[in-house]
C-alpha cells in the first residue's frame, strides 16, 4: 500500500449559489501534500484556489456555499465530513492559516499576547504564564525585536511587514502539520517580502511544517515551492514539480501565464506575450475546456469535450489535449 | 470659458513644445501636517511625502517612477495633476507654470495632461454608461460636433481593444482589465500629450497586466504619448519605460536610462530592490544573491540630517548620517556619496 500522505484531497467540488445561477468555484480538485513539502497553487482571481484550502477548514459560508462532493484526508480523517467540533479541534492546532491582509485577520481590539495566548491556553492547555512565555518564544522566533515588550502591543502599533510575522507566529504556535498561506506577502513591499519569505524557508526547515503557498506571484512560486498546481476555472490544469513546470509547461494557460510575466532578466526586443481574452464566468462554463475561448493550441474537440489528465514524462500531470511542442499556436499560422 | 480654454492649449502646444521639455517638475515637495495628541496639547509636524523631487520628460518618453508603498510616488503623481497641491517647488507643463493655477485656470491644461488609476473600480462613475464616461472629457472641452461624440468614444472602445457594442453597459458588466481599457479610452477622449499613470496594473490578474502594458506601449507608438508610469513592480517598469527613477522616502535616490539602471544600478537602495524582486524560474532563484535590507521603511515623519538611507543602508558611513546627499552626475544621476560610478 501506498505511503499515507499527509493531506489528500480528492475529486472536490464547491459551489454558491447566486442571483446569477450556480457559480462552480472548485470543479473536480484532487491533489496531495507530503509532510515537510511547500505546495504552491497558482491562479488568477476566480480560479478557485482559495476556495478549495478553505473548504478543507469549513470555512465556506453555507448556504451560499455548498461542498457538492468530494473528501479531504488529513491523515485519513475526513475534513468535509468531521462536525464543528472536531473541526475546531484541527483548526489552528493541526493546520493553520495566514491570509493575505494581517490587520484583517487579527483582531484590533486585542494585544497580540492575548491573541497568541489563547491559541496556546485552548489547543496546548498552557498556563497563563507559560502561554506569555511561549508567545514572546515564538515572536523572537519570527525576527520581532524586543518580543517581551511587543507582545503587550496592539496590532496597529505593528508596520504591515511585521503584523504579517504575528500572524506567522500565531499561525505556527501550536507547531502544525501543515500551514495554509493564502498570498501572504501580496500586500507587502518586495524587499520585505523577500524577508517574509526567508523566515518561511528557515521556519520549514526547523519545524518541518508542510505549507500550501497559494499566490497568483510566479516568482513567489519560483522561490519558495517544490511542487505546484496550476488552477484555471477551479480546476487543475496542470501539476508538476517547480523546476520542471517552469522549463516544460505542458498546458496552454501554464505556457501563456509564464511567457506574459514582465521579468526584470527579460529580453526588451519582443513584446510581452499576452493571454488574450478575459478569465472564465464560473456561473457559465463551457462544455469542453474551460480555456478554450483563450486558448492559442485550440481545436474543434476541445471546445465539446473536457480533456483528461494526461501524464508529464517527468511526473505530474495536464489536462489538455494538444502537444503543445508540435503544434504551432493560432497566431503564427498561416 | 470654453473659447479660452481650447486657444490656450493650442497655443501652447505650438510655441513651446520644442524649446521646453513636455513637463518639467523642479523641487516638488508635498508635506501634510499631522496633530498628535489631546486637543489642547497637540503637537503639530508634518509627513514629508515627497520631499524637492525633480525631473523632467520629454515628448513621446515614459519616465518610470518606482518605489516602495509610503515613497511618495503617487503623492508625486498627484501633484502633478494637482490632486494635492504641493507644499513648495514648481511643475511646468509645455514650458508653462501650472502647481499655483487656480482650478480654472488648470483646466486648459487638462487635456493635455491626463491620469490613469490604479483601482479600476474606484475611478469610474457606476451609474454612467461607458459611452457616457468617455464623452463626459469631450463636452468639458467642447471636443467636436455633439453628434460626433459618440462616433469618436467608439472608435475609441475600438482602439483600446473594447468592444463598441458595449457603449451603453454599465462598468460593474466589465472585467478589471476591461475597465482599465474604459479609464485609457477617458483619458485619450481629450488628445493628451501625457498621461500620469498611477499603478495602472498593480489590481490585474497577470494574464491581464501584459495586455494592459502592451496595449499603452502601443498607444504611445501610435499616438507619441508621453507616460509617467509608476509602479511597485521592477520588472513592468522595465517593460515599459524609457528612463526610470527610485524613490525613496519622498526623495529620488536615482534616475537613469532603463538599461542602465537595470544593467548597473548605483545606489545601494536600488541595488537591494533589484535583488529582492522575485524572479519566476526557479534555477535563478536558487543562484541569485540576495542583498538583504535590515529592518523596514521608517514612518515619514521622522526627519534626517543626512542620507534616509543611511539606517538601513549596508554601506553607509558615520558621515552620510550628518550631510544630505544630493542627486546629481549626467544621465545616470544618483544621490549617494559612496555609489560606485
Amino acid at each position: 500500500m501506498e505511503e499515507q500522505k499527509l493531506l489528500q484531497v480528492d475529486d472536490l467540488r464547491v459551489e454558491f449559489r447566486t442571483d446569477e445561477g450556480i457559480v462552480r468555484a472548485v470543479n473536480g480538485v484532487s491533489f496531495d501534500l507530503a509532510a515537510g513539502e511547500t505546495l504552491g497553487i497558482v491562479g488568477e482571481s476566480g480560479s478557485g484556489k482559495s476556495v478549495t484550502n478553505l473548504a478543507m477548514l469549513g470555512l465556506i459560508p453555507q448556504p451560499p456555499g455548498r461542498i457538492s462532493s468530494g473528501t479531504a484526508l488529513y491523515r485519513g480523517e475526513d475534513l468535509l465530513t468531521a462536525n464543528a467540533k472536531r473541526l475546531s479541534q484541527i483548526r489552528g492546532r493541526h493546520i493553520a492559516m495566514i491570509f493575505q491582509d494581517p490587520m484583517t485577520a487579527l483582531n484590533p481590539f486585542l494585544t497580540v499576547e492575548e491573541q497568541l495566548t489563547e491559541v496556546t491556553r485552548l489547543h496546548l492547555g498552557h498556563s497563563h504564564d507559560e502561554a506569555i512565555a511561549h508567545a514572546i518564544k515564538m515572536l523572537e522566533q519570527v525576527g520581532i525585536t524586543g518580543a517581551e515588550k511587543r507582545v503587550f502591543d496592539y496590532p496597529h502599533q505593528f508596520s504591515g511587514g511585521m503584523r504579517q510575522r504575528v500572524m506567522i507566529a500565531l499561525a505556527l504556535s501550536c507547531n502544525p502539520d501543515i500551514l495554509i498561506a493564502d498570498e501572504p506577502s501580496t500586500a507587502l513591499d518586495v524587499t520585505i517580502q523577500a524577508q517574509i519569505l526567508d523566515l518561511m524557508k528557515q521556519l520549514q526547515k526547523d519545524h518541518g511544517t508542510a505549507i500550501i503557498m497559494i499566490t497568483h506571484d510566479l516568482g513567489v512560486v519560483a522561490n519558495i515551492c517544490h511542487r505546484v498546481l496550476v488552477m484555471y476555472g477551479g480546476k487543475i490544469v496542470e501539476r508538476a514539480d517547480v523546476d520542471s513546470l517552469f522549463a516544460n509547461p505542458r498546458h496552454p494557460y501554464t505556457l501563456g501565464l509564464l511567457e506574459s510575466v514582465p521579468r526584470w532578466d527579460a529580453d526588451l526586443s519582443k513584446k510581452l506575450k499576452v493571454v488574450p481574452g478575459q478569465p472564465p464566468d464560473l456561473a457559465h462554463l463551457p462544455a469542453g475546456c474551460s480555456f478554450y475561448p483563450r486558448c492559442s493550441y485550440r481545436e474543434v474537440r476541445c471546445e465539446q469535450s473536457v480533456p483528461p489528465a494526461f501524464e508529464r514524462p517527468e511526473g505530474g500531470d495536464f489536462a489538455c489535449f494538444i502537444d503543445v511542442d508540435s503544434v504551432k499556436p493560432v497566431e503564427e499560422r498561416t | 470659458m470654453s473659447p479660452v480654454a481650447t486657444s490656450v492649449s493650442s497655443s501652447t502646444s505650438l510655441n513651446t513644445s520644442l524649446t521646453h521639455p513636455l513637463l518639467e517638475v523642479r523641487n516638488l515637495s508635498v508635506h501634510f501636517p499631522f496633530r498628535r495628541g489631546g486637543l489642547l496639547n497637540a503637537q503639530r509636524g508634518f509627513i514629508r511625502a515627497v520631499d524637492g523631487v525633480s525631473f523632467q520628460v520629454a515628448e513621446g518618453e515614459t519616465l518610470g517612477i518606482v518605489g516602495e508603498s509610503g515613497c511618495g510616488k503617487s503623492t508625486t503623481a498627484r501633484a502633478i495633476v494637482k490632486l494635492v497641491r504641493p507644499t513648495a517647488g514648481e511643475v511646468y507643463l509645455q514650458g508653462e507654470r501650472i502647481d499655483h493655477l487656480s482650478d480654472l485656470e488648470m483646466l486648459p491644461h487638462r487635456q493635455n495632461l491626463q491620469m490613469i488609476f490604479q483601482d479600476p473600480f474606484a475611478s469610474l462613475n457606476p451609474r454612467m454608461t461607458i459611452g457616457n464616461i468617455i464623452t463626459e472629457p469631450m463636452n468639458i472641452f467642447k471636443l467636436y460636433e455633439r453628434t460626433q461624440r459618440k462616433l469618436e468614444a467608439m472608435r475609441l472602445m475600438d482602439l483600446v481593444g473594447l468592444n463598441p457594442r458595449f457603449l451603453n453597459r454599465y462598468p460593474h458588466e466589465f472585467s478589471g482589465g476591461q475597465r482599465q481599457r474604459i479609464g485609457i479610452a477617458r483619458a485619450l477622449a481629450v488628445q493628451p500629450r501625457l498621461i500620469i499613470c498611477d499603478e495602472p496594473v498593480s489590481a490585474l490578474d497577470v494574464s491581464i497586466q501584459a495586455q494592459v502594458i502592451n496595449l499603452l506601449m502601443e498607444l504611445q507608438e501610435k499616438l507619441g504619448l508621453a507616460y509617467v508610469f509608476i509602479a511597485h513592480d521592477l520588472a513592468v517598469v522595465r517593460h515599459i519605460a524609457h528612463r526610470v527613477g527610485v524613490m525613496y522616502l519622498g526623495r529620488l535616490v536615482e534616475t537613469a536610462p532603463k538599461s542602465a539602471l537595470y544593467t548597473n544600478p548605483r545606489h545601494p537602495y536600488t541595488k537591494a530592490l533589484l535583488s529582492a524582486a522575485p524572479i519566476p524560474d526557479p534555477v535563478a532563484e536558487r543562484e541569485r544573491q540576495r542583498i538583504e535590507l535590515q529592518g523596514e521603511v521608517p514612518s515619514p515623519e521622522k526627519i534626517y540630517a543626512g542620507c534616509s538611507f543611511a539606517d538601513r543602508c549596508p554601506i553607509a558611513e558615520a558621515s552620510c548620517r550628518e550631510t544630505l546627499p544630493v542627486l546629481q552626475g549626467g544621465a545616470h544621476k544618483v544621490a549617494c556619496f559612496k555609489a560606485d560610478s
